[in-house]
């Protein structure tokens, strides 16, 4: 592959000469007798184009195809001649469309048939063109500064295609010895400036056009080295369809392009709705397409068709109709650009649309016999058709060892469902490109690396190695802490995370803990609780660099996390006079809550315990009446340190403990109704908020936390 | 990358070699020895490869068609005969058929050519294929280079010094030259012995078979992995960037897109990811001893109870639909993502996309892509209904910009006809009248094409004319207002000829209501 080839710069060099004002002979029907016309009515006469007319519209057909395949790297700079030349486009990558070209040229018109032929010359093109071939393209100069000390690996080689009239085959042997004295003038001219570039080889493709019935004054030559640096061959062809054939299978070989036919697509009858004939399709795009045909030998199966005495040929591919969904990865091999033929025809524009809109079409080898083998697929992307080439032979990557039979293929609990989620976070979208655009001045991928880094810095690929990740109540400061910055209200939504959680283990709320791999009961409520804190701290440690705001989230953490009971009993002393003015209310009702929101086991230990239980409860109160940690703490500790005797009573039956496990699952499922967890011994007053509004406003004016 | 052993299995093979001491070994001997080797290499470090061996003397013979069965490739190369002359040509013909039919001519080969270097003489010698390989037809070509991409590695079971001897060393550059693929010649140093055909095939399995180890990561999370088959060196443009690119040890995710965005882009290359144990130690040369063996299983074991991150990346690309976009090196990247085969087991897979730093037009340039999160509003929508793939060209292509084409004369009657079909449903149509008239004023302005303007204004003025009594009295008001300006387009005047000029209605008392349509 190499990108400088001939290929990169076209300049079209069209005549625009006097004489090409000349009918080129051969007439259009325009009026065409529809049926329902009267019958007295005269057709009016047809029209001819002009051998200019012919000319320029070949070449935009020649320049369509081109765009259509290439819409980048391969240039056209075109140029019309008569007295003196006339650039039309630059080789600007902006330049490059049919539109443009169009408007330039509706600028230039028709040759003026009055002008004096002595004036007119196809030379002032040719001499323009090959400055215009020294003239640095936009790629070649990104190469070449990319290159910087190799650039002369940077060719410079271009093609002229110059259509015309010429006199007679001296004519054209002047003509090229013409193109080969400029090119050398213009090398020398080159050498000397860093803004032009020497020819290293051009390639000359004269068109000699001529009105249909004349006898031709030129004869066709192949190709022919006429220097070292320019090749020339001339083409003698009639004006009208046969030049625009010529021109078709000169982008054809001049951009290594091949034909490929569709057969067999149904499209519904304009008249008949419900029947539909099958048509065919003719398409063009890079040969590459065809490789596999080309390197089996198969180019020529059953269904491909040679025309045109075998200069043009198409390989057909039969539509197949159970059609491929966009959500399929096929294996495929090359994506190729299309351009139809005959792009205004019904049959062209029905599957152009088809595709347009979305759909994909699977394309079928056709073969005399045997299975039948899916080898292309047409699909648009973004407004674009591409022929994709799919796999159709033997994969060698067949049979390979299942993923669940390696490294890690026995571990069954993966967080599939949270990296899923991670993954549509992480989910990349196009930005444009400007260099004011990148936050913080990275491209956007490094920042999305970024993203990716601080989204994976505390991620346990397991379930039963995380605790937290596993908690509903932990997902708003999870999800805020990976972010770069945090504002104002996500930070308070962190800290209300964390306070909800130091409202769960107050009233001691079972933890999705797994206990997959372990047996018994597991850790006791209290571990479990510090096992999760200390997994949260650790989350939120790793985002501390992110600024002030992470640094508060995890001072928020640390301050409210609960701790071994011995630290705790030091830290306690410390904070009871700031929990005293914070939650002075709350106390009481949480210690209520306390003895009932416990698991029925517990609460059935608790209910044998509670004689026991009270007075430590009491004294526990009378030291600390208002800090509500060590309540939560010291009630579960007495009862913990009265198991063994409770053991010693009496074994529970196995009705208790399968009791106890299956409520203790189902708590996890749902939240306990209030009613429930309000209730005294299994009862609860209902409509208690009437009696409050009734009966007890004035208690409830002091309340500061309601 | 399959491979095929193509072993000499001429009478010169069974020269004997002259060892002082030891029991007498044929070059064949040593031939088999170096390739017990090789197989037994790819047996524990290379399992996935499909070998194929082939016997050839003057003629040839598939010994072991394509397979993953070491043992059966051992058994059959201890059961080898010996036959007559060397016939090189036919061999290599006989090795291009058999991986085209196997493989198709895409798929990448390498084939290990065995031989003590006596090429033949006369007809059918490597000599004279040489020699009259540019006089022949089309229908005889020389079978090099294959019509896949290959490797050809020689391995010779002779010393430098005696090849020198004759021409032997050039026939087997030019095969190498013509080969086109790159490969290498191996000869043996030193003494013919066991000790040397053992280093000769070392250098083969470090340069052809050592397995390709990488880390992959997404973040912090990693993982080691063999990426399967070997990703080969790529050469973007032999003029500009002649240096082969090769992939990272370091394989780097930089973010998620959907399966239907990404939408079967194409690809270089296909390769299993498949992640290994972190401390496994791998064993050099052969396969380990019975202990050794049972070593490494029990260490797989223990690998495949400790959660790994290929495992879980798989598990979530399978759900959510997705691939991973993975940077393989600057500006080249691929992508990751669970493929699963015909008999339900799936697997973790990496495709290489061409070099480049914007190998699929309808994502854009790779480097501009980033986290949805910077965008203003997010892409994929609140609902996740949206996308912002795939990304629109600046140019629409002509069949989608709705071109005139008039090549053949039908394309100039449709657009002809479409104006007239319009012309007698005015004042109706009145928006389309003139859509279709102002596209087919641009082309013939731009074609040169003036008669057609006068020939379609005389069609609209005698249109005017057949016009019926119960006709809205705008039509003739438009028609004949059209047909005039088509007119004064044809002359050529630049006030009425300008490309970016539009015929727009003639405003009249009955079209008032119309205006604000227009």
């Amino acid at each position: 592959m190499k990108m400088f080839s001939f290929s990169h710069k076209t300049a079209f060099v069209v005549d625009h000469c006097p004489y090409m004002a000349e009918s080129c002979r051969q007439q259009v029907e325009f009026d065409m007798l529809t049926k329902n016309r009267s019958q007295g009515v005269i057709p009016l006469a047809p029209v001819s184009k002009s051998l200019w007319t012919c000319a320029v519209e070949c070449s935009m057909e020649y320049c369509r195809i081109l765009y259509d395949i290439y819409p980048t790297k391969k240039l056209v700079n075109y140029i019309v001649s008569d007295s003196e030349f006339h650039v039309l486009n630059s080789w600007n990558q902006e330049a490059q469309n049919t539109q443009e070209l169009m408007s330039a040229l509706a600028a230039v018109g028709p040759p003026n048939p009055h002008e004096d032929p002595e004036c007119c010359s196809i030379l002032h093109g040719l001499v323009a063109a090959v400055e215009s071939l020294c003239k640095v393209t936009e790629y070649q100069h990104q190469a070449r500064t990319q290159l910087m000390d190799t650039a002369e690996r940077v060719c410079n080689r271009g093609r002229i295609v110059c259509l015309t009239n010429a006199k007679s085959d001296t004519h054209v042997r002047m003509l090229e010895d013409c193109v080969v004295e400029t090119i050398l003038e213009q090398n020398k001219l080159a050498a000397g400036s860093d803004r032009l570039m020497q020819i290293q080889q051009c390639e000359l493709v004269l068109i000699h056009t001529y009105p249909l019935g004349e006898d031709t004054l030129v004869s066709d030559r192949p190709k022919k080295e006429i220097s070292p640096v320019l090749s020339s061959e001339v083409h003698s062809v009639r004006a009208g369809r046969h030049l625009a054939t010529k021109l078709n299978i000169l982008v054809q070989q001049h951009f290594d392009l091949a034909s490929t036919t569709i057969t067999n697509i149904p499209m519904k009858e304009e008249q008949h709705a419900n029947t539909s004939a099958n048509y065919d399709v003719e398409l063009l795009h890079h040969r590459e397409a065809h490789m596999e045909f080309i390197k089996s030998g198969d180019l020529h199966p059953a269904g491909s068709t040679s025309r045109d005495s075998g200069l043009k040929e198409t390989v057909t591919l039969k539509w197949c109709t159970p059609r491929t969904n966009s959500v399929e990865l096929h294996y495929c091999t090359g994506a190729y650009r299309i351009s139809p033929v005959d792009v205004n025809s019904r049959p062209s524009s029905c599957l152009t649309n088809f595709l347009l809109n979305g759909r994909s079409v699977l394309l079928e080898q056709p073969r005399k016999s045997g299975s039948k083998i899916i080898s292309h697929m047409l699909s648009s992307h973004g407004g674009e058709i591409f022929l994709h080439v799919l796999n159709s032979t033997r994969s060698t990557l067949e049979d390979p060892p299942s993923i669940s039979e390696g490294c890690g293929g026995r571990v069954t609990d993966y967080r599939i469902t949270d990296f899923g989620e991670l993954m549509r976070e992480n989910r990349l979208t196009p930005f444009p490109e400007s260099p004011a655009s990148g936050v913080s001045g990275k491209v956007p991928l490094e920042r999305a690396k970024a993203q990716l880094e601080r989204h994976t810095r505390y991620w346990p690929m397991i379930i039963s190695q995380t605790t937290i990740f596993n908690m509903q109540a932990v997902v708003p400061l999870a999800n805020l802490i990976v972010k770069e910055g945090l504002t104002e209200d996500d930070v308070l939504t962190c800290q209300k995370t964390v306070y909800n959680l130091v409202d769960m283990e107050r009233k001691n709320d079972p933890l999705p803990v797994s206990t997959v791999g372990t047996r018994g009961k597991g850790p006791k409520r209290d571990e479990q609780y510090r096992a999760m804190w200390n997994e949260l701290e650790a989350l939120v440690r790793t985002h501390v660099g992110g600024g002030d705001r992470h640094t508060r989230v995890l001072e928020c953490v640390s301050a409210c996390r609960s701790r071994p009971p011995e630290e705790e009993e030091r830290k306690k002393r410390g904070r009871k006079r700031e929990d005293k003015e914070e939650k002075p209310e709350r106390n009481g009702k949480d210690s209520e809550a306390e003895k009932t929101w416990q698991e029925p086991g517990e609460r059935l230990k608790g209910a044998l315990e509670r004689e026991k239980e009270e007075p430590v409860e009491s004294e526990v109160i009378k030291d600390s009446p208002d800090s509500p940690e060590p309540l939560n703490k010291k009630p579960r500790l007495t009862l913990e340190e009265s198991q063994p005797p409770e053991k010693a009573k009496g074994p529970m039956s196995l009705l208790t403990l399968w009791t106890n496990r299956v409520n203790t699952a189902n708590s996890r499922k749902h939240q306990e109704f209030a009613g429930r967890i309000n209730s005294v011994n299994n009862r609860t007053e209902l409509y208690q908020h009437l009696k409050d509004e009734n009966g007890m406003e004035t208690t409830e004016n002091g309340k500061t936390n309601r | 990358m399959p491979t095929v052993v193509l072993m000499d299995a001429s009478l010169s093979m069974t020269r004997p070699v002259a060892l002082e001491g030891s029991e007498e070994f044929q070059r064949k001997n040593l031939a088999i020895h170096g390739l017990t080797m090789l197989f037994e290499h790819m047996a524990t470090n290379y399992r996935l490869e499909f070998t194929a061996l082939v016997a050839f003397s003057s003629l040839w013979e598939v010994m072991v068609p394509f397979t993953r069965d070491y043992n059966t490739l051992q058994e059959a190369l201890s059961n080898l005969e010996d036959y007559d002359k060397t016939c090189l040509e036919s061999a290599l013909q006989g090795v291009s058929n058999i991986v085209q039919q196997e493989w198709g001519s895409a798929c990448p080969c390498q084939v290990v050519l065995v031989t003590d270097g006596s090429l033949g003489i006369g007809r059918g010698s490597l000599r004279h294929s040489l020699a009259t390989m540019k006089q022949r037809g089309d229908d005889k070509k020389f079978p090099l280079p294959f019509p896949f991409p290959a490797k050809l590695y020689i391995m010779c079971i002779a010393n430098a010094e005696e090849l020198q001897s004759s021409d032997t060393l050039d026939n087997l550059e030019q095969l190498l030259i013509l080969s086109a693929g790159g490969g290498q010649i191996f000869t043996m140093e030193g003494q013919l012995c066991l000790k040397s055909v053992q280093s000769m095939f070392g250098k083969l399995i470090d340069q052809a078979y050592t397995p390709f180890h990488a880390v992959l990561r997404c973040g912090n999370l990693s993982s080691d992995v063999q990426v399967f088959p070997r990703p080969e060196p790529v050469v973007i443009d032999e003029e500009v960037e002649p240096t082969p690119m090769t992939i990272l040890t370091d394989l780097e995710i930089v973010g998620f897109i959907e399966i239907g965005d990404i939408s079967s882009p194409p690809v270089l290359s296909r390769h299993l990811v498949l992640p290994i144990a972190v401390n496994k130690e791998v064993d050099e040369v052969g396969a380990g001893t019975a202990e050794d063996a049972e070593e490494e299983s029990s260490t797989n074991q223990m690998a495949g109870k400790s959660p790994n991150f290929c495992v879980l990346l798989h598990g979530s690309l399978k759900v959510e639909g997705m691939v991973a976009l993975v940077q393989l090196g600057p500006e080249w990247y691929g992508m990751l993502y669970s493929q699963a085969d015909s008999k339900k087991k799936s697997n973790l897979m990496m495709s290489l996309f061409e070099p480049g730093p914007e190998p699929l037009p309808w994502l854009g340039k790779m480097s501009q892509l980033g986290p949805t999160s910077d965008a203003k509003e997010n892409p994929y929508g609140e609902d996740d209904t949206k996308s912002p793939f795939p990304l629109q060209p600046k140019n629409k292509r002509s069949y989608a910009q709705n071109v005139t084409v008039w090549i053949k004369p039908s394309g100039l009657q449709t657009d002809v006809q479409k104006i007239l079909r319009n012309a007698r449903k005015l004042p109706e149509k009145t928006q389309t009248f003139y859509k279709e008239l102002n596209r087919l004023r641009k082309a013939a302005l731009a074609f040169g094409f003036w008669e057609l303007l006068k020939g379609v204004a005389e069609l609209l003025e005698r249109e005017c004319t057949l016009l019926p009594d119960s006709a809205h009295p705008d039509a003739a008001f438009q028609l004949s207002h059209a047909a005039q300006q088509l007119k004064l387009a044809s002359t050529g005047d630049s006030q009425y000829a300008a490309f970016e000029h539009n015929i727009t209605p003639m405003v009249t008392d009955f079209s008032g209501g119309d205006r604000d349509r227009m």
